[in-house]
Order: structure tokens, then C-alpha cells, then sequence
């Protein structure tokens, strides 16, 4: 029986010209020998990875919402051919081809949609995935966003490597207009102390270096674990409660929402006086995805923090 | 001893069934995934491999069926086959059915090296693998040294000292993971639920060595592992060199478990199940254990796989996973109605 596997593998071997298994045998198939082709680039993407691609780039595929989101942005949804099946923004996004999701995305759906490139983010992919595509001869660019300012980096850096560098510019402008607009009308206000959950049970917050800590401080505030060197520390309660934060802030994922409508009802939660006072705020899910929908939710959350930096909107609504 | 003589003839059998349901297990596993390559271009494919004719299939149907399906079913079998050795050999060394490389605590070893490497060295390729290795080999010694009384490896000494080993070990992964970054963690926590998705860093022939290594090491001592089944002074009184039968099951025991984790993670119940089922099967003789169990790994492990890959699709769901919720039931039904009477006493060598 093993020998009769071993003729196999050594006919594969044949086909495959020479070398060990998975590495050569990518390497000697025309897929890779496009890609390698006339007027190839090679970059190092955010994650310093050295990545070679190919002259053009019109088949993607994005592991992750965030890349999709950003793609969409850049007006490049004809290249897209893959999305996870988190990739729910813009509702479009749905109708595309599923590769899995995003830790552990289907190695032979994206092979079959013969991608030129693929997104990965360190926001949620895994390096391994990574590791398995370039082995394949199918390049990845990783980004790997820890502020807002590096979304706005990562946004471009796509554009730039799509051939759309001026979209990617004006995007770019564009947040940055009005993350400075923002920045201005909160110039004074005193910047409240937020306790930042993305999950209660058990409660797991964000660190300093996370492009979340960097969003709560762009909407005026300041978060309460902002000293914490990891990046998804998980708090006790205790600390939560000696923290006092002013507000606790949520992201308002399907999961988290569904079990936590009455968090005045549960015991330790209802002896934070943040929940005490409702100062409790829900945030539109795209706060947990690095990509171009972050400036809206920055600006959403600033407005509940600091209506009184609005007066025209807040008037307006009345 | 109820053993009858066995003939070279009857491991052939044996040997030929297996081989034969481990090629129809694996014929059925090509033609599964998520990509939809129907089963008559995947068979004609491979003659067309054989044959050296110009492939009908499109590049990248040819790119999953020999670069992910095919070095992915390999794996599986390596793998399978590794750890159902390790968990024959660990129960001879013990006489004891409930001898594991997972009870042992090996794999978390092994597991601990890997995420070691991931803090310390996450870039380099070779960093992991080499890692769990180490860490088997170190935890292998370790629990060898802590398991001996008065100069003697006592089976439940060493087995209870695996226990706490394994226990230890993973209060120690609890404590590294809480610093790893974000993304490592992702990595690390799926690898420890047992995994075979990424395609192999290095040739599965390098793989492939280890293990028939540490096969060719057990199976030179099958002959004494059936002595040492009448019990220990029994065998020494035979020319039994029962110290030095002991060292090598183990070291060969623990190479296979650190080979096996090192790639796919803590994949559990291959060691503790096929070892057992063969046992029902076939029976208790070490030279047709050794080979059954091998390939027996072999044909749960791509049959596990092959389920990890289809019952969710295109998602994939961890084969650790797949042997647990298999295994377990299965492992208990043994314990409760067959560990009484045939084969716990062969595997324990008490003779009722």
C-alpha cells in the first residue's frame, strides 16, 4: 500500500519536474509562471512580508470584512471575486463568492477563484493562512492597522497597490477632512473616561496599542485601559469597578446585544455607576473593523459624548 | 498466553485489508473539498499523472488536487499513523489500556514548544516544528524520570506522573498565551484543537522518516513486547532485556507523538482508539499490532479529516474536534463492555 502511494507521489514528483512537494510543485505550474511573468512588482506589506505580484491585478479576494469594506470604498467591487462570510458591508458584499471565514478560509475555494492577489489583516486572519496561499504561488498583502491614522495608511497603501493611488489619495483626504473637523470642534470639551468592552462575559477590553484605544481618544474620550500593554486584555470585574469609568462603551454585535438588552438587571454590572447613570452607549458593529467606516463611528461617538460640541446637528434634530 | 502462532501469511492479510481500506478511504477523501472537482476528473487526473498524457483538468483544479488535497491526505496518514504507534507503544511500555501520548502529557510538551517558538521566534519557519519537538523529547524525559521508583519504571508512577505533567504544562500555555499579540493567539489556539489545514512547511518526506523510524525501532522489539505481555520477570527470565526494550518503545513513542503534534496540533483519541480497535480485531501480537495500528491510524485520521473538511463546508471544522466527539463515545463503550474481559488482559498482560 505505501509503496503504492509512494509511485504516486513520485509521478506527481515527475509532473512536477523537481523539488519537494508542496514548495516546487506551485512554483513549476503556469499559475505561478503568469504571476512571475512580465513586469512583476515585489513590496513588503504592513506585516513585512516580501510579496511578489503580478503586472495586474483584477481577480481579489478579501479575508476579512475590513479589506472588503475598503475595497468597496475604492470603487474596486468588479475585482473583488471573494469575500468571508463576514464580509456583510456593503450589503453587496453578500452576493459575492464565499471563501470561508476568517481564521481559517478554504484553501481550495480561493485557489478556484484564481486570484491575482489576496487581502489578509492581522485584524483577524491568521499568519498560517498566509504561510499556506504563498506556498500555493498566490500572493498575499497583509495590513496591519494599530491607529486610525494607520487606516488611513492601509487604505492608501491598497489603493497604491491596485493602481488606484489617486482614489485611494482622495479617500484618504476625505476621512482626514473630517477626522480634523472633529478634532476641532472637540478641541476644549473635557475628555471623559470610557470603559471600552468587546465581550462582558468575561469582560475583555482593549489595550493602548489598538486602533480602538486610538478611536476613543479621536471621539474625545479616554479609555480606562489605555495603559494595558495587550492588545485584548480580559479585565476582572473588580478592576472594572475601581476604574469607575464615566461610560461603558459596546460594540453592538448580534451576540453581544442579544443577551445583554438589561445590563441594569445584572448584578455586577448595575453597581457600575456607569450603568447606573445609562451612560452606557452601543456602537455600530463597523467599530470593530479597521477599514473606512471607522471616521463615521468616531464621529457617532462623539456626538454622544459631546453633544454640546454639535449645537447646529442637535438643533437640527429638534 | 491465548495467542496462537502467528503466521506471516495472517499479517499479510491483515496488513492488505487495511492497505486496502486506507486506498478506498483515501480515493473517497480526493474527491471531497471545497472546490467542486467532480470524482471521474479527479481519478483520470491521477492516470494522467501516471502516464505522463497532458492533464484534462483546469491549472487550479490541479493546483488543489496536488498541492492542497493530496500533500493534506499524506499528512493525515503520517500523522494518523504516528500517533496510533505512539499510543501502542506507551500502552506496551505501560501495560496499561489507558496510555496515551495525551495522558502522558508528550503533546503538551509539545504544544508548550510551539507556543514558546511563537513568542520567541514567530518568523522563522522551522521555529515550531523544531520547538514541539524539543519540547516532546524534554517532556518525554521528564515524565520517564519522574515516573520510576526505586530505580524502576512503575506504569501507574509514570502515568499519574504524566497526568500532572500534562496538567502543569497547560496551566504554563494559559499563562503565555495571555501575552501573545492578538493575531499569534489566533494561531496558536486553533493549532491546539488539532488541525491539518495549512499545507506542510517542509517535504512530507521528512515527515514520513521520523515515523518509519520510530515503526522500524518498535517493530524490532514486537518479539520481546509479546514476552513482556506475561509480565516483566517473566520476560527477563526468557532473555528479555526488559530496561533497554522499555528505553527504545519510549523514545520511539515520544519521536512519533512530537512529530505528529508538531504539524497538526493536539489531535486526541487516535493513540488511546486505534490501538484498541486493532487489538478486538486482530489481537494482542505485537508484529501484527505494530503494522495494523500504523495503518488503522492512518485510515481514522483521513476518514476524520476527510469529515473535518465536508460536514460544514466551505468552513472547516478543527479535526481535533472530529476525533473528540468520535472517539470519546467510542472509548467509553470499550471501557464499559469490552475492557473486562479479552482484550483488557492482553493489553495488560494479567492472564485470567
Amino acid at each position: 500500500m505505501f509503496a503504492t502511494l509512494m509511485t504516486t507521489e513520485s509521478a506527481i514528483r515527475r509532473l512536477a519536474a523537481s523539488g519537494t512537494l508542496g514548495i516546487c510543485l506551485a512554483a513549476s505550474l503556469p499559475l505561478t509562471a503568469t504571476a512571475a511573468g512580465n513586469q512583476s512588482r515585489t513590496v513588503v506589506d504592513e506585516t513585512g512580508r516580501t510579496v511578489h505580484l503580478p503586472a495586474r491585478i483584477e481577480r481579489i479576494v478579501s479575508l476579512a470584512p475590513n479589506l472588503t469594506e475598503i475595497l468597496y470604498a475604492l470603487g474596486l467591487e468588479e475585482r473583488l471575486v471573494g469575500v468571508t462570510n463576514q464580509c456583510d458591508y456593503p450589503p453587496a458584499a453578500r452576493q459575492k463568492p464565499i471563501v470561508g471565514d476568517v481564521v481559517n478560509p478554504n484553501l481550495e475555494e480561493i485557489i478556484e477563484l484564481k486570484p491575482d492577489l489576496v487581502l489578509g489583516t492581522t485584524a483577524g486572519n491568521r499568519r498560517e493562512t498566509a504561510d499556506a496561499l504563498e506556498r500555493l504561488g498566490i500572493p498575499v498583502y497583509g495590513i496591519d492597522p494599530h491607529s486610525i491614522e494607520d487606516v488611513l495608511t492601509s487604505i492608501r497603501n491598497v489603493a497604491d497597490l491596485l493602481g488606484v493611488a489617486e482614489r485611494g489619495a482622495e479617500l484618504d483626504a476625505r476621512l482626514r477632512a473630517r477626522l480634523s473637523s472633529l478634532h476641532q470642534r472637540l478641541n476644549a470639551v473635557p475628555r471623559p473616561r470610557v470603559l471600552f468592552a468587546i465581550w462582558l462575559d468575561p469582560l475583555i477590553t482593549v489595550g493602548g496599542d489598538t486602533f480602538l484605544n486610538d478611536l476613543l481618544r479621536q471621539a474625545g474620550a479616554r479609555s480606562v485601559t489605555g495603559e494595558l500593554r495587550l492588545d485584548w486584555p480580559r479585565l476582572s470585574l473588580e478592576v472594572a469597578l475601581e476604574l469607575d469609568p464615566d461610560y461603558l462603551v459596546l460594540p453592538r454585535t448580534h451576540s453581544l446585544r442579544s443577551r445583554l438588552t438589561d445590563l441594569s438587571g445584572r448584578r455586577p454590572w448595575q453597581s457600575l455607576r456607569a450603568v447606573e447613570r445609562g451612560q452606557v452607549i452601543w456602537l455600530d458593529d463597523a467599530v470593530l473593523r479597521p477599514g473606512p467606516r471607522v471616521v463615521e463611528v468616531v464621529e457617532a461617538l462623539a456626538r454622544e459624548l459631546h453633544p454640546e460640541a454639535f449645537p447646529a446637528t442637535e438643533a437640527a434634530r429638534q | 498466553m491465548t495467542t496462537t502462532v502467528l503466521t506471516w501469511r495472517e499479517v499479510a492479510r491483515v496488513c492488505l485489508l487495511l492497505s486496502a481500506a486506507l486506498l478506498l478511504i483515501s480515493l473517497i477523501a480526493l474527491t471531497l473539498g471545497g472546490a467542486a472537482i467532480p470524482a471521474r476528473s479527479v481519478f483520470a487526473a491521477f492516470w494522467e499523472g501516471l502516464t505522463q498524457s497532458p492533464s484534462s483538468l483546469s491549472v487550479e483544479h490541479r493546483l488543489i488536487l496536488f498541492d492542497v488535497r493530496l500533500p493534506r491526505l499524506f499528512l493525515a496518514m503520517i500523522v494518523g499513523a504516528a500517533l496510533s504507534l505512539a499510543g501502542a507503544g506507551y500502552q506496551a511500555l505501560l501495560r496499561n489500556p489507558l496510555a496515551d501520548p495525551y495522558v502522558l502529557g508528550v503533546s503538551s510538551g509539545a504544544a508548550l514548544g510551539t507556543i514558546l517558538a511563537l513568542a520567541l521566534a514567530a518568523r522563522l519557519t522551522l521555529a515550531m516544528p523544531l520547538a514541539a519537538f524539543v519540547g516532546a523529547s524534554l517532556t518525554t524525559a521528564a515524565v520517564y524520570f519522574l515516573g520510576q521508583r526505586g530505580g524502576q519504571l512503575a506504569p501507574y508512577t509514570l502515568l499519574l506522573a504524566g497526568v500532572i505533567t500534562a496538567s502543569f504544562l497547560s496551566a504554563i500555555i494559559a499563562f503565555l498565551l495571555n501575552f501573545l499579540s492578538a493575531s499569534d493567539l489566533r494561531g496558536a489556539t486553533f493549532w491546539l484543537m488539532g488541525d491539518l489545514s495549512g499545507t506542510a512547511p517542509f517535504s512530507l518526506a521528512w515527515l514520513a522518516l521520523p515515523a518509519l523510524m520510530s515503526f522500524g525501532v518498535m517493530y524490532y522489539y514486537a518479539g520481546d513486547l509479546n514476552l513482556l505481555l506475561a509480565g516483566e520477570t517473566e520476560a527477563e527470565s526468557l532473555g528479555v532485556d526488559v530496561g533497554r526494550t522499555k528505553l527504545a518503545i519510549y523514545l520511539a513513542a515520544s519521536l512519533a507523538t512530537g512529530l505528529a503534534v508538531s504539524v497538526s496540533g493536539a489531535i486526541g483519541y487516535i493513540g488511546l482508539l486505534v490501538p484498541h480497535l486493532v487489538r478486538l480485531l486482530f489481537g494482542s501480537d505485537y508484529r501484527l499490532l505494530l503494522p495494523a495500528s500504523a495503518l488503522g491510524g492512518a485510515v481514522v485520521l483521513v476518514t476524520a479529516d476527510a469529515v473535518a473538511r465536508s460536514v460544514a463546508a466551505p468552513t472547516e471544522v478543527p479535526v481535533g474536534a472530529v476525533t473528540a466527539v468520535v472517539g470519546a463515545p467510542v472509548f467509553i463503550y470499550l471501557l464499559r463492555f469490552r475492557l473486562n474481559d479479552r482484550s483488557s488482559a492482553s493489553a495488560t498482560g494479567e492472564n485470567s
